[in-house]
């Protein structure tokens, strides 16, 4: 690091700690708070309470597994219904908006419109819209389908467009050349070339879509966050740890579907299949037990 | 190349013809000036000259990739499917299958309106088979380019541009990885696909023995100047 990097690292950390004692202010309110939360914890949030995985009382369950009447089994199973409609919804109406984002694709003048209303989509948090299609289609699904749609084609918009600008510019060019119309250069070049991303960003923005269903369902936007906000207001904390356990379990189950759904456009050496250390290891801990990636090069099948 | 047949190719009318063109990017220091020269069929001109010197630009500016700084490029080919281009990266879409690669050189030969999410008619993707066949790559037709070796994906790149038929090929270091035999391959199908079409090639090439054995015109870029060497 040379003299000019340090005084610039050095700079932004002192100006990070001088913002943050100022945003405190007073730290004597922190008198006390551990002890008061590790209270909480004990009396309140652990340990969770697991009757959230047994069937309710009301309507009499007549499933054969009474498993699938519980709280957590309906909500959770709502709210990935919801993250995969909204998903998909938001990633088809984002597709068209992201080709005529992006800047290889599009002319200037396609593309900074197309942007300003990705921008617009994604300004507002999904619980804000989730507010609004609650006023319109009042408490339920329907207006959390509509809240996360919005926040997604924003978002995957956006992650889309960028996608695209970063491919290889030599595929683009020989269509050019060749008098592909925008359209074909778009599905049959940029979106392809760019699957990879465009199908890793799809999973994180479903697994993304589930952890907000807890977020949503606070204004009553259905799924898992319906029984949170009830257990919220009812005081019932250690139910509400139980199902925020739940949701981190089906988030990481989300993330191996992930992990083998993208490997099938890649090539096997492509993807650095991270180890269970690296995902609970720091990177230098984690890479010094692995110290080569899984996977070899592409496999070249010889002339 | 005969005398009749040049002859012929004299009286022509040209696919392409430079003006008094500028090839760069900078106005204030341009790569190679003062380009008027005609591109008519049957040519197969190489650009020789040492790296950096504009070779790659010089035909990207006929592909209409880069305007010229001065002077224009008239083009007398269709502007849907009369060029194909070949760059030194081939160009290729990594994540589809050889053949998807392929028929995207016969797609610009249908109209413009033709759905890109629909598949290529029967009748035109023969030409497509007809090409894979040609180069030796039949048999990798469902295989995604990017498993390929750098040779295999030259062969591919060259396979959309023959099935594509276009007047003029334009083709930057294309025989680069090839050993002898697929360089032998190669340009055999090219030549009989520009003999068939009444085409016309341009290829970039740093082997000047190679280029002078295939080519029956080169012009070599010295001190900014476009210099028409061999004519035959």
């Amino acid at each position: 690091m040379n003299r000019n990097t340090a005084v610039g690292v050095g700079g932004l950390a002192l100006l990070t700690v001088y913002l943050f004692f100022d945003l405190v202010g007073d730290w004597g309110r922190m008198a006390g708070g551990v002890d008061n939360l590790l209270v909480f914890i004990r009396e309140s949030l652990w340990p969770p309470n697991w009757s959230v995985l047994e069937a309710q009382s009301y309507p009499v369950c007549e499933a054969r597994f009474e498993f699938t009447c519980s709280v957590a089994w309906l909500g959770m199973v709502e709210t990935l219904k919801i993250a995969f409609v909204a998903t998909m919804l938001g990633f088809v109406l984002a597709l068209p908006i992201s080709v005529l984002a992006a800047g290889n694709l599009s002319p200037m003048v396609m593309a900074v419109p197309a942007r300003v209303v990705l921008a617009g989509m994604r300004s507002l948090p999904s619980i804000i819209w989730a507010v609004l299609f609650v006023i319109v289609f009042s408490i339920g699904t329907l207006a959390g389908i509509f809240a996360m749609t919005f926040y997604t084609v924003g978002y995957l918009g956006k992650l889309q467009f960028e996608s695209m600008e970063g491919i290889k510019n030599a595929p683009l060019e020989s269509a050019k050349a060749m008098g592909m119309t925008r359209l074909e250069t778009a599905w049959l070049v940029a979106i392809p070339e760019s699957a990879n991303q465009l199908l890793s960003h799809l999973l994180f923005m479903f697994e993304y879509n589930v952890r907000h269903g807890t977020v949503i369902g606070l204004v009553g936007a259905g799924g898992v966050g319906l029984y949170i906000n009830t257990y919220l207001k009812l005081g019932q904390y250690d139910k509400v740890v139980a199902l925020l356990i739940v949701v981190f379990l089906v988030v990481l189950v989300i993330d191996f579907i992930s992990m083998a759904l993208r490997s099938a456009v890649n090539e096997a050496g492509d993807v650095e299949r991270p180890s269970w250390s690296s995902i609970f290891l720091p990177a230098s801990i984690a890479s010094s037990q692995h110290p080569t990636p899984m996977g070899g090069r592409a496999k070249e099948e010889g002339e | 190349m005969t005398a009749t047949a040049q002859t012929v190719n004299e009286m022509a009318e040209p696919l392409v013809h430079l003006h008094d063109v500028a090839v760069g990017y900078d106005p204030e220091h341009p790569l190679i000036v003062d380009v008027d020269v005609e591109i008519v069929a049957g040519d197969v001109i190489a650009v020789l000259g040492p790296s950096g010197i504009g070779k790659t630009t010089l035909l990207r500016t006929i592909a209409g990739l880069v305007r010229p700084l001065d002077g224009h490029v008239e083009l007398g080919v269709a502007p849907r499917g009369g060029v194909g281009y070949i760059p030194q990266r081939l160009g290729l879409v990594s994540n589809l299958s050889v053949q998807a690669n392929v028929e995207m050189g016969v797609r610009v030969g249908l109209s413009r309106w033709y759905p890109p999410f629909f598949a290529v008619p029967k009748a035109q993707q023969r030409y497509a088979e007809r090409a894979m066949e040609d180069l030796g790559i039949a048999h990798l037709a469902h295989h995604p380019v990017r498993i390929l070796s750098g040779g295999q994906q030259r062969r591919v790149a060259t396979a959309k541009t023959v099935a594509q038929r276009p007047k003029l090929v334009l083709a930057d270091e294309f025989l680069g990885e090839l050993d002898d035999d697929n360089v032998d391959i190669v340009m055999r199908t090219v030549r009989t696909a520009i003999e068939a079409q009444n085409s016309a090639m341009v290829m970039v090439e740093h082997h000047e023995a190679l280029a002078k054995q295939v080519a029956n015109r080169i012009w070599r870029i010295q001190d900014g100047r476009l210099v028409e060497e061999l004519s035959r």
